[in-house]
């Protein structure tokens, strides 16, 4: 038997992990986001690009505008309006940044590969690792066959990216970061999918008793 | 490419490696440990993950200015997809960081858990451009 870390050493290295994502990345703790960017990160890739573009083209663009504006209204309308509006005249120009995090994608790959090299070193200094081709003998139990087994975790993997995205966060995004600073919607993301997780969980078990 | 970017993968790097050490420590990558957490007969984990809460609350609201406003907002997925999420946690038992662990433990299976992931993220970037369109608020965003 595989001896785990006791309730309270497990809240500091937990809490330890937030606190030190935020101290060095200067951001609170999401996994969810980071698969977000590195699954999309080629339409992010294109979007950041049309808006560089944009961005560089901007003199071009109110140039077009004004020749529109000169042809619809006439000389005197647009002498008048800039009169008017000379006094407050700001450039408005595009933040590229602003509209995606200046982080690079493979920055959050990097995380998410880092943390199964984390796992796989700890997992065999502590002794825990094992070759498996079964979750547990509990979940193998709960779905039976090979197949069957492997098609409920595709199934349920669907439903855990697909929820995380949809719900805007995870157990670290919601449940660990959205908690601890008592931001609403997490504290009732985190009610929800902890109250689903353990009625399903209570149903699987009735079941196979 | 550029020192800032270099140093950004470094630090995500670290962050990543102590996660991953301390999930596994605590035994977040055993699905009987937290099937046994989902059935209420043995809280431990609970309690870890609440402490961890309270932990970072009470550090973070010690250096309250520093602290990014965080953009999580109720939007119509919230509830639904929390939802998808909790039976999907229930039937894997790996959220999106626990699937990594589970896969450096050698449990093997995980690696249909992850293509579902993928799978999952991507067929919502599309159905969210498609019909939804709301503001969802992911992470660091």
């Amino acid at each position: 038997m595989i001896e785990y870390w006791s309730w309270w050493l497990g809240a500091l290295g937990l809490g330890g992990v937030c606190l030190a994502y935020f101290l060095l990345v200067g951001r609170l703790l999401g996994v969810s986001g980071s698969w977000a960017k590195v699954v999309g990160w080629r339409e992010n890739r294109l979007l950041r690009q049309a808006n560089q573009d944009f961005a560089a083209n901007q003199d071009e663009m109110s140039d077009a505008l004004m020749a529109e504006t000169l042809a619809e209204f006439g000389e005197d309308a647009l002498q008048e309006f800039q009169s008017e509006s000379s006094i407050s005249e700001t450039p408005a120009k595009v933040d590229v940044n602003d509209l995606d995090s200046s982080t690079p994608w493979t920055a959050h790959l990097c995380f998410l590969l880092c943390m199964f090299i984390g796992a796989f070193a700890t997992a065999i200094i502590s002794g825990q690792f094992e070759l498996r081709y079964e979750l547990s003998p509990m979940h193998s139990r709960i779905f039976g066959d090979t197949w069957e087994v492997w098609l409920a975790l595709l199934s349920g993997g669907m439903m855990v990216g697909f929820g995380t995205q949809m719900a805007g966060g995870c157990t670290s995004g919601h449940g660990l970061s959205g908690c601890a600073r008592l931001i609403p919607a997490s504290l009732l993301a985190t009610l929800v999918f902890m109250i689903s997780a353990v009625f399903l969980s209570m149903l699987m078990d009735v079941m196979i008793r | 490419m550029k020192t800032s970017h270099i140093k950004s993968h470094f630090e995500y790097g670290l962050v990543g490696i102590m996660f991953g050490a301390v999930l596994t420590r605590i035994g977040f990558a055993d699905y009987d440990e937290l099937h046994k957490m989902f059935i209420f007969s043995d809280l431990r984990m609970m309690y870890s993950f609440a402490g961890a809460v309270a932990l970072s609350m009470v550090v973070l609201l010690l250096m309250n200015k520093r602290v990014p406003k965080q953009h999580k907002i109720l939007q119509p997925g919230t509830v639904p997809g929390s939802m998808l999420f909790g039976f999907g946690w229930a039937i894997t038992g790996a959220c999106p960081s626990l699937v990594f662990v589970q896969l450096g433990h050698g449990a093997l299976p995980a690696v249909f858990t992850m293509m579902g992931i993928i799978l999952g993220v991507w067929m919502y970037r599309k159905a969210h451009g498609r019909f939804f369109g709301w503001d969802t608020g992911t992470c660091g965003v």
